[in-house]
């Protein structure tokens, strides 16, 4: 009993902050996102309106739309960098000359700001000066102005996305690839089965744990991306073809000062993010419990 | 041994001391009473004043040449923060409705007023003053100022900010390629009149156009137009319905500001025929213009036509100066002619008959946060910013006036021959421009209108289909924020 006692003492301070700095602001968004709430409309004081802002959600084009953006963009964009990542990691088992550098060279952009990033990437692709825009007309005869052309723009932010990000999965599924058992791949080699083989049927099903918590962190951290896309579309241009949820929320709760409805927002984002993850993890986890059985059979 | 050791330091010592004494000793403009800003202060000596406002070249000499000016005058330290405009909102309203007193004076720019106001964020400058008579400035008075210090009264007359900038968008051409004799001739055997401004939006089109296929022709990186029509940030929003739809005599964005609609349905303009075309015409532009038009904001687009990638373009005033007279950053230094912008049928009648307006009269003042700590020192700051003795050389450095007398010192005469006669246009014409309506509700509206010209940019909706969907959108949020539900 007194050892508990000092154990909730020790643990205290750490509960006290996280409470503080966790706890209390989604108690208040939570809150405030029952309220219609808008410092310059004709009436600034909160007016109770119970669910309504979260069902204007569901009518609201404009945010609908955010939706559909971050979807796409965490879809194509972490796919992309999980299997680009894989494919490194695979690489950097081997040796090869320029191993050391192309390792640092590779995660150099992870050490850097998402709000440099997107910097990087504004000067890059800016019509009519960046390098990108002058290469592709020059070499390929082609018109690239991402603040014009909406396709082009969605996948410039895909593309930063994976450069950005390719080297956090790399690292880490190369961490993985380092601490797999050697016997199982040379039991399947005894046994004759070729490298797509190993790959398939024992390097994969035993890194599953590991790209699964890539997957749930990477699938996290691109439904709330903001300020790289913001800095380099210019606040989700052209048109809303780049507004993802995060960029969109902001503009309603800051330029907009819509407190009530962005706090709806933002814990809507929020559940629907702890959504995607659980019905991945659902997903995966079933898999992973079918193709055992096959591995069974087999 | 230890004297060498302590040579550099005392090397550094003299110089710190030196430059101290040299910031202090800064000149001040003749006139100003300088013992009595000392005495004023005294009390306050010592105090830092933090102000927030957007990058631009008035505010940038604020920070750089003012501020040290004032504190070399009264011991008062002034920290301007200089930031981009949305940056700038944010930490200023922030700040005001929490009432942190982080600032003790902010950029309060026209259009932002009413909001302000409506929140009462600002301190009424009338009041304070008369109630501190101690700290009442020789030389400052709230009647030397031009009319624009209007738009920071109340119904009452009171004054709630300190104009520090006021500058209207102007319509600017290079003068080298307008008075080409080869260039005139090329333009008048192709379109059977004399290359000059425009004074209609079909001779502006037909000269943007000519001026982009001659730069092709002749190996140029040169356009025929700017446009301020970057494709995720307000600034499009605002060239379009501040400076571009007025010129198609669509005032106030298209609302009707007896019933709050947008709609033509229920008695606005903001999709009226005039308004689409204005929007046909404006985005038809970017034809003509340079490829980074969709990425730039009022910066870029002063940048660009500095650089000489235009021929002809709306410009913010502010610019003006700078791109006609600094070489260090100007590619068009002596090139550069100013205009009214190209109107309509009809709409400078209306302008000089004061039923309407031709373009944009922007401009911004200081405000006193009623959340402020040291209220009483940047009441003193404030009246420094307004003194009419500090106002050329800020007016010849930064295209702005904000009182009469600035017009006539020795060194607004010469910027306005440098800038071929942007200052005269804007003493003499100035009233056909405006400021930003009185809607309280500026930036709500805006956050949900601009998505729409967004996407005419972009493509994604014809000017007709943005415009119908941008007025149903307003007069939906108007009604949801209480006005004309």
């Amino acid at each position: 009993m007194r050892r508990n006692r000092v154990g909730w003492l020790l643990l205290s301070p750490t509960l006290i902050i996280l409470f503080l700095v966790g706890i209390v602001p989604f108690i208040y968004v939570l809150y405030v996102g029952f309220f219609e709430w808008n410092l310059f409309s004709s009436d600034r004081a909160m007016n109770f309106v119970g669910v309504n802002n979260y069902r204007r959600l569901v009518f609201d084009e404009r945010f609908l739309d955010a939706l559909w953006v971050t979807i796409r963009f965490t879809f194509f964009a972490v796919i992309s960098q999980l299997v680009i990542g894989f494919f490194l990691a695979q690489s950097l088992l081997k040796n090869f000359p320029g191993k050391v550098l192309f390792r640092i060279v590779h995660t150099l952009p992870l050490m850097i700001a998402p709000i440099s990033i997107g910097a990087i990437w504004r000067l890059l692709t800016i019509p009519g000066f960046g390098p990108i825009p002058f290469l592709l007309q020059n070499w390929f005869n082609i018109d690239y102005n991402i603040g014009r052309n909406a396709d082009q723009a969605f996948l410039t932010i895909i593309l930063m996305d994976i450069w950005h990000w390719t080297p956090f999965v790399t690292l880490t599924l190369l961490a993985g690839l380092s601490a797999l058992p050697a016997e199982p791949r040379e039991a399947a080699m005894v046994d004759g089965a070729n490298s797509w083989q190993i790959f398939r049927y024992v390097t994969l099903p035993l890194m599953r744990p590991i790209i699964l918590t890539v997957l749930f962190i990477r699938i996290m951290d691109a439904l709330r991306t903001v300020d790289e896309i913001n800095m380099l579309s210019n606040g989700g241009g052209p048109g809303t073809a780049t507004r993802t949820l995060g960029i969109h929320i902001f503009r309603v709760v800051f330029p907009q000062t819509d407190y009530g409805y962005g706090s709806a927002m933002s814990l809507l984002t929020l559940y629907f993010t702890i959504v995607i993850c659980w019905l991945l993890f659902v997903s995966l986890t079933q898999l992973r419990g079918s193709r055992g059985n096959d591995g069974g059979e087999r | 041994m230890k004297l060498r050791n302590a040579f550099p330091l005392l090397v550094f010592v003299l110089v710190a001391l030196l430059s101290v004494s040299l910031a202090a000793a800064q000149d001040i403009p003749e006139g100003i009473d300088a013992a009595w800003w000392s005495n004023a202060a005294q009390p306050y000596a010592g105090t830092t004043l933090r102000g927030v406002s957007e990058s631009t070249p008035p505010s940038n000499y604020v920070r750089d040449v003012l501020a040290p000016m004032f504190t070399a005058m009264t011991g008062i330290n002034v920290e301007l923060e200089t930031t981009s405009w949305d940056q700038m909102y944010d930490k200023a309203i922030r700040d005001m409705e929490a009432g942190t007193g982080i600032y003790d004076f902010v950029y309060i720019e026209q259009d932002i007023i009413y909001g302000y106001l409506a929140n009462n964020y600002l301190v009424n400058l009338t009041e304070a003053l008369a109630d501190m008579p101690e700290l009442a400035a020789p030389g400052f008075s709230f009647d030397d100022f031009t009319t624009f210090i209007d738009y920071f009264k109340d119904a009452e007359g009171n004054v709630f900010g300190i104009p520090m900038e006021a500058f209207i968008k102007v319509y600017l051409y290079r003068t080298d390629l307008f008075n080409d004799p080869d260039i005139a001739a090329a333009f008048e055997a192709e379109y059977g009149y004399p290359l000059a401004p425009a004074t209609t939006h079909e001779q502006y089109r037909q000269i943007a156009e000519f001026f982009t296929q001659y730069a092709a022709a002749n190996g140029m990186q040169m356009w025929g137009t700017t446009v301020q029509a970057v494709s995720g940030h307000p600034a499009s929003f605002y060239e379009f319905f501040e400076s571009v739809v007025p010129t198609f005599g669509v005032y106030n964005w298209g609302i009707n500001m007896e019933n709050w609609k947008a709609t033509v349905e229920n008695g606005g303009a903001m999709n009226s025929d005039a308004a689409k075309a204005a929007l046909e015409w404006w985005v038809g532009n970017l034809t003509f213009a340079p490829p980074e038009a969709t990425s730039s904001t009022w910066d870029e687009v002063a940048a660009s036509f500095a650089a000489g990638r235009a021929a002809q373009g709306l410009v913010y005033g502010e610019n003006a100066a700078w791109i006609a007279t600094d070489p260090t950053r100007s590619q068009v230094v002596g090139s550069v002619g100013v205009a009214l912008p190209p109107l309509a049928e009809g709409v400078l009648e209306a302008a000089e008959a004061g039923e309407g307006y031709i373009g944009y009269y922007d401009g911004g003042a200081f405000g006193l946060p009623v959340s402020s700590r040291n209220m009483e020192a940047a009441l003193l700051w404030l009246q420094f910013v307004g003194l009419p003795e500090i106002q050329a050389d800020w007016a010849a450095a930064a295209s702005r006036i904000v009182m009469d007398s600035t017009y006539d010192t020795p060194q607004v005469m010469a910027a306005d021959e440098a800038t071929n006669g942007y200052y005269t246009l804007m003493r003499e014409q100035g009233y056909l421009f405006a400021g930003a309506p009185p809607f309280p509700f500026h930036p709500q509206l805006r956050e949900v209108v601009a998505p729409f010209i967004y996407e005419a940019i972009a493509g994604t909706l014809s000017p007709a289909e943005a415009l119908d969907r941008a007025a149903a959108a307003a007069d939906a949020e108007l009604a949801r924020l209480g006005y004309g539900s």
